[in-house]
């Protein structure tokens, strides 16, 4: 392998990877480029572009219906995407550092929920919950917040829990061991070496938890109760009428403001510094 | 049970966690199975909750909670019955009356509803299961201004339970720029599918819509169910029409036809007005009524038995059936409220296309109504298989 | 100290709490509906008869038809995630500033937080035959786009929306090989290629496996994304079961179609499984080998 060979291939790769990631990024966000510029169509129908305006996004003030929706699946996403985290990085850990002879019984139930239909869920839930909520008297069960975060929930804990496995299994448990020898509490274990560890595993598990959340429309139709109607459930009941460019309006103030919290979320850890992410990275690579 | 039931195990230290784990998997097991039982239980129990009290027409409640398709009321008029009544709206939506009637089923009496919108063929099933309220008629007498035809319909015939809140009917629109001749019946659509529209044809995602338009077409009353001939529309469809559709889209006015996705597209005539009215080419578009027979569906309003707010609920079906809003509500939905009189209110208030919101005598003669019957479960076969065949 | 470590699936014990009685127990009563039946025109289940005819009322030649089409999108779309998304996740795992990886996780993710109908229209515009992407083509001369409704379409819509379920999975997978490792391999005469193929790819096998039935899975039980561009031709099994449940309202048949699809689809699931295990058994023993040499 002459060494000419190597440095001509090594810029051409390097140089290949950021295009094609590029163009895919592109790919990804082409529809929503569409829909902030529909979100200015005075026409109406979404689809058909008349003129430029802003009616649309005035007609959000005369239709409170939109913002409930709106509102009651950002609160019902960032719940559910925090509570899936939780339990599902717990599970992974467990399934990655502790297996044993309960882990293909857990891993099976984890299949199971990723394999069944949302429809299957949807028509399941619906009756236990009332179930619960009412012949149980757990009232809590009543709440429309609760019983959405319940039903986002279910997919998500699975998909944490297989990517913090994946993130965790295999690499030697040598960091954790040499802590317990320390005489470190496995608690501080935990918090100061197992969790770093996995934490790029749990950032790209809450955030998929959320984006699931938000786009949920099966389970959540079911399982909503009166004045706690989501988003996507009511997207999809507008479908009937037609729908109004100030859903395109809506969307692009929900993008506008994700984009904002990113950013202060960005500047915000970049001030704090994810210094043990580092350390956990570097001594893993080690 | 004896709390010094302790077990003691004597077992090596290598297999003592072994040991452990398996008594807390049974114990997995159990909790499992306990709460399965439960849910058996739960899935036996009979239905809970309180009917809602009769409506005399004493004070309003404050709040009115409407449970009905998205976007599907003038907002003015919403407001204005809040304005002028009291009672604070909220609005929740379903996509599907399935999934309406399956959420009051199980929420058996507390799913906190007062008004529904099921569409007519489903009212016969929302009666037998318990859901409707039995409408107190004295403090509904904006009734009056509901033209009569549209009154008294087959699922519902004295309007003990529901009232006309749109009606539609079902028809095709095709693209004058590749179908260049003139098409009137379900025929020249079957014969427009297989041709110029080949692979440019959608239909209703509706197994009755799709069979309605092998019976409509050979003067088969709709809602039979010989098994032959049904068997016959099986036959058909699968081989004459599947092949040529390229989608299932109940509603191509929203996308389809301004973006000209298709040639020919069954579809509603609200929908279809929608769509052509807002196609960058409207004179491209030509609606076909069904003929020789076509359907009538009609969407009523109904108050569900178990409704928390029934002097609210009834007030606000006597507000909306007013003839001052009943302009606002057509421009903002498409659709015949059912309102006398409306027609003239349409043209006076400047309304386009209105041809395909108001039919004549005659037409409204050829317009049938549906009804779920035993032959539903075959309808959905066949919708299965055309889907299947379709997509081959 | 180690009598007094908890028992290995405490960690996990919350989870199976919250899945067992979410789900375990709804869906188990669900699975009971199979054994049931439709009792007349206006009811749903019935369980005071027993039996598995439903069973066999489910296996019809089209639900074998539409669950072979299924698999042609599924595996056709699993393959293009893997294909597509791949090197998006290892250029940010691994070549992209570590400062912006975060951000580029977030970036992948902000276009799902757009609804999935308002997504779709979005492509609708752009692909439509009177579209921006057909002006586009006809204003340097090419004819005029006609993608919407056909097969290319499907792969289109399953594809742009299971993307981020492949990449997220595959950039933790890179992430985690860490570049000393791959330094050290470099240091010890490898060259690029080989680093990659028996030192990341072997390290990220987990995650991509993960990644793989990330999509695969739940697509094969999805109906509806395949449909949203690609019309009849994106036609997949779930919606037999949604049918049932929903319009047919027959939810002893659903149940039945639905405890079917999801057998059949672990099945599937293991015999892809099956065949990735045997085409990755080379690599598993480059990978023994490197072991083996880095411990010396």
């Amino acid at each position: 392998m002459s060494a000419t060979a190597t440095r001509i291939r090594r810029p051409l790769l390097d140089r290949l990877l950021p295009v094609w990631a590029v163009l895919v990024f592109a790919f990804l966000f082409a529809p929503i480029v569409v829909i902030v510029i529909y979100s200015f169509n005075t026409g109406r129908l979404l689809a058909a572009f008349d003129s430029f305006g802003i009616e649309s996004f005035l007609a959000l003030f005369q239709k409170p219906v939109l913002m409930d929706a709106v509102m009651v699946s950002l609160r019902t996403g960032a719940i559910a995407a925090v509570l899936a985290t939780l339990l599902g990085t717990l599970a992974g850990i467990a399934l990655a550092r502790r297996s044993g002879r309960w882990t293909a019984w857990f891993v099976g139930l984890l299949v199971l929920v990723s394999v069944t239909p949302e429809i299957v869920d949807a028509i399941s839930l619906l009756p236990w919950l009332v179930f619960l909520g009412q012949d149980l008297g757990l009232s809590i069960f009543n709440d429309g917040t609760v019983r959405l975060v319940v039903g986002h929930s279910l997919f998500s804990v699975a998909v944490v829990s297989y990517i913090v496995r994946a993130r965790l299994v295999g690499l030697p448990a040598n960091l954790e061991e040499a802590s317990a020898d320390l005489y470190a509490p496995p608690l501080r274990t935990f918090r100061t070496i197992t969790l770093p560890l996995a934490m790029p595993a749990v950032l790209a598990g809450l955030l998929l938890s959320f984006t699931f959340s938000l786009d949920n429309t099966i389970v959540s139709s079911f399982v909503q109760v009166s004045g706690a109607t989501p988003w996507p459930v009511y997207v999809l009941s507008a479908l009937r009428g037609g729908l109004r460019p100030e859903i395109a309006s809506v969307s692009t103030i929900m993008l506008v403001l994700t984009l904002i919290a990113l950013a202060v979320v960005a500047l915000v850890l970049r001030r704090a510094g994810d210094s043990s992410t580092e350390i956990a990275r570097t001594i893993a690579g080690g | 049970m004896n709390a010094n039931n302790d077990v003691r195990i004597l077992a090596s230290r290598a297999s003592a966690p072994l040991v452990r784990r398996e008594l807390s998997r049974r114990g997995f097991l159990a909790v499992a199975a306990g709460a399965g039982t439960t849910m058996l239980l739960a899935a036996c129990t009979t239905p809970g909750g309180s009917p809602a009290p009769a409506a005399t027409g004493g004070t309003l409640e404050n709040a009115l909670s409407i449970y009905t398709w998205g976007d599907y009321d003038a907002p003015e008029v919403l407001e204005a019955f809040t304005s002028e009544k009291g009672p604070r709206i909220t609005l929740d939506s379903y996509g599907s009356n399935e999934e309406m009637i399956a959420k009051l089923v199980a929420a058996k009496g507390t799913s906190g509803y007062d008004i529904i919108v099921p569409t007519g063929v489903f009212i016969p099933q929302l009666i037998e299961n318990g859901l409707l309220y039995k409408l107190n008629r004295d403090l509904i007498p904006n009734i009056q201004h509901v033209d009569d035809a549209y009154l008294g319909r087959v699922w519902d015939p004295n309007n003990d339970y529901s009232i006309c809140k749109a009606w539609g009917t079902t028809g095709f629109v095709y693209d004058k720029t590749v179908i260049t001749r003139e098409l009137k019946t379900w025929d020249d659509f079957f014969d427009a599918a297989k041709n110029e529209a080949s692979g440019r044809t959608s239909v209703l995602d509706d197994p009755v819509e799709i069979t309605g338009i092998y019976y409509w077409a050979n003067g088969i009353d709709w809602d039979t169910t010989d098994p032959a001939e049904i068997d016959a529309a099986e036959k058909f469809l699968l081989e004459e029409l599947a092949p040529h559709i390229a989608a299932f889209d109940s509603y191509p006015g929203g996308a389809a036809i301004p973006q000209a996705t298709h040639a020919l597209m069954q579809s509603w005539n609200g929908d279809a007005r929608l769509g052509i009215m807002n196609s960058p080419e409207p004179e491209r578009w030509q609606w076909v009524l069904g003929s020789p027979a076509t359907e009538l569906w009609m969407d009523n309003w109904a108050i569900s038995a178990s409704a928390p707010h029934p002097e609210a609920a009834h007030a606000f079906l006597n507000f909306v059936l007013d003839p001052e809003y009943a302009v606002a509500q057509i421009d903002y939905i498409g659709y015949h409220t059912g309102a006398k009189g409306i027609e003239q209110m349409a043209e006076e208030a400047g309304l386009g296309m209105l041809d395909m919101v108001f039919f004549t005598p005659e037409q409204l003669a050829t317009m049938q109504d549906g009804e779920i019957n035993e032959a539903q479960e075959r309808n959905v076969e066949i919708w299965n298989k055309l889907k299947a065949a379709a997509g081959a | 100290m180690r009598n007094r470590r908890l028992p290995g699936f405490a960690l996990a014990l919350p989870a199976w709490a919250w899945l067992a009685v979410f789900f375990i127990a709804p869906v188990g009563v669900v699975f009971w509906y199979s054994f049931g039946y439709k009792p007349g025109l206006f009811g749903t289940h019935a369980n005071d008869r027993l039996s598995f005819d439903r069973y066999l009322e489910v296996l019809t030649p089209t639900f074998f038809d539409t669950f072979v089409a299924t698999m042609w999108i599924a595996l056709a779309g699993t393959a293009l995630c893997l294909v597509i998304g791949g090197p998006v996740a290892y250029w940010m795992a691994v070549k992209a500033p570590p400062s912006w990886r975060g951000l580029l996780l977030a970036l992948v993710l902000v276009p799902f937080w757009t609804n999935f109908l308002v997504r779709t229209i979005g492509w609708q515009v752009i692909l439509a035959p009177e579209g921006w992407a057909s002006q586009a083509a006809q204003a340097i001369g090419l004819p005029a786009f006609d993608i919407l409704y056909t097969r290319a379409a499907v792969l289109l819509g399953v594809v742009y929306n299971y993307l981020p379920l492949m990449i997220l999975p595959l950039y933790v997978a890179f992430d985690r090989v860490g570049e000393p490792l791959r330094e050290a391999s470099r240091d010890l005469g490898a060259n690029r290629l080989r680093t990659f193929w028996r030192v990341t790819l072997p390290l990220a096998r987990p995650g991509i496996i993960v990644g793989v039935l990330l999509v695969y899975i739940p697509l094969m039980g999805d109906y509806i994304t395949a449909t949203v561009l690609g019309g009849a031709k994106g036609n997949m099994v779930g919606q037999m079961v949604a049918a049932q449940f929903q319009t047919a309202q027959n939810w002893a048949l659903g149940s039945a179609m639905a405890v079917t699809l999801i057998i059949v689809i672990v099945l599937s699931a293991s015999v892809v499984g099956a065949l990735l295990w045997l085409v990755s058994w080379p690599l598993r023993r480059a990978h023994r080998v490197m072991l083996t040499e880095a411990s010396r």
